[in-house]
């Protein structure tokens, strides 16, 4: 069974073309929370780097990414000192500090081929400095947090006509029709 | 009176439902800058709910939603020095919606649909 792999405009626009022609139709939605240190600060592009620039800083994109500040990373429950290297340039595909995201997958099956769309969502960054009581770190302390994104940036709104199934896994499907 | 009431609430349901069902799905993939998107989306009373960041087909961007109502318009946009820019624009309202954010942005050259 073939699968054919979309960015967003194309997958919009095969599912409006089904539409169009009236065909039945279900699109398959799987979203996913993932923290397997997949994303660090060192990838980044600038503008979404900045948003770490109170606790992190770095040369330029790719480059290793330090602290700047002493801070507790709420979401791992880890505390990080000034000038710790949090994601080495050499390095880049295991960081240090993990950033977690949602990995969302739309797929439709149309005459026994599949089409999906995949996409991560990052988890937003939201620094604040509060009063800690802990081993390494006490008194007032930068704490790095993370909000998931809502599920309505996350989705892609389709007419209402159009059934989204939300399933947990996409197992493999054996097309039995090549058997007659 | 009874009648009269529950034939106009009975109507505007029919109406709402229909309003629903009409929803059309467009998505255009544009070499317009993402300022002149905006500006056309907003013309329509779109408001923006919120931006999130996505990374999709190896690269990053930052995805913004517009609502009115029950009509939706998301923009993409690739975070960083890419050039040319194309954002990626997904409507997800009325027929009225779709043509007019499609006739703003015709306005400007490297349209493709």
């Amino acid at each position: 069974m073939p699968v054919y792999e979309c960015n967003e405009h194309q997958f919009v626009e095969n599912i409006r073309r089904l539409i169009e022609t009236s065909q039945k139709f279900l699109v398959n939605r799987r979203i996913s929370w993932h923290d397997d240190a997949k994303y660090g600060p060192a990838i980044l592009p600038d503008e979404e780097f900045n948003r770490y620039a109170i606790i992190c800083i770095r040369k330029s994109l790719r480059s290793t990414v330090f602290t700047k500040v002493p801070f507790i990373d709420d979401f791992h429950r880890r505390t990080y000192d000034k000038g710790e290297n949090v994601h080495g340039s050499g390095n880049l595909m295991f960081p240090r500090m993990s950033i977690p995201y949602y990995k969302v997958e739309y797929s439709v099956n149309v005459w026994g081929a599949t089409y999906f769309f995949t996409f991560d969502a990052l988890f937003d960054p939201h620094i604040v400095i509060e009063k800690r009581q802990g081993k390494r770190l006490s008194g007032l302390v930068h704490v790095l947090k993370y909000n998931p994104p809502p599920d309505r940036l996350l989705t892609l709104k389709l007419p209402t006509k159009v059934m989204v199934f939300d399933v947990k896994n996409m197992v493999r499907v054996i097309d039995n029709s090549s058997y007659f | 009176m009874q009648h009269a009431a529950y034939f106009y609430i009975r109507e505007s349901l029919l109406t709402y439902r229909d309003m629903r069902n009409k929803q059309k799905l467009k998505s255009i993939s544009v070499l317009i800058p993402l300022q002149e998107v905006s500006a056309s989306i907003s013309q329509l009373d779109f408001s923006l709910d919120g931006i999130t960041t996505i990374v999709a087909e190896g690269k990053f961007w930052k995805r913004m939603l517009y609502v009115n109502g029950e009509e939706t318009i998301s923009v993409s946009e690739e975070i960083g020095d890419a050039y040319p820019k194309d954002p990626i624009i997904t409507i997800c309202g009325s027929t009225h919606t779709v043509s007019k954010i499609t006739e703003e942005l015709q306005h400007y050259a490297g349209l493709r649909m």
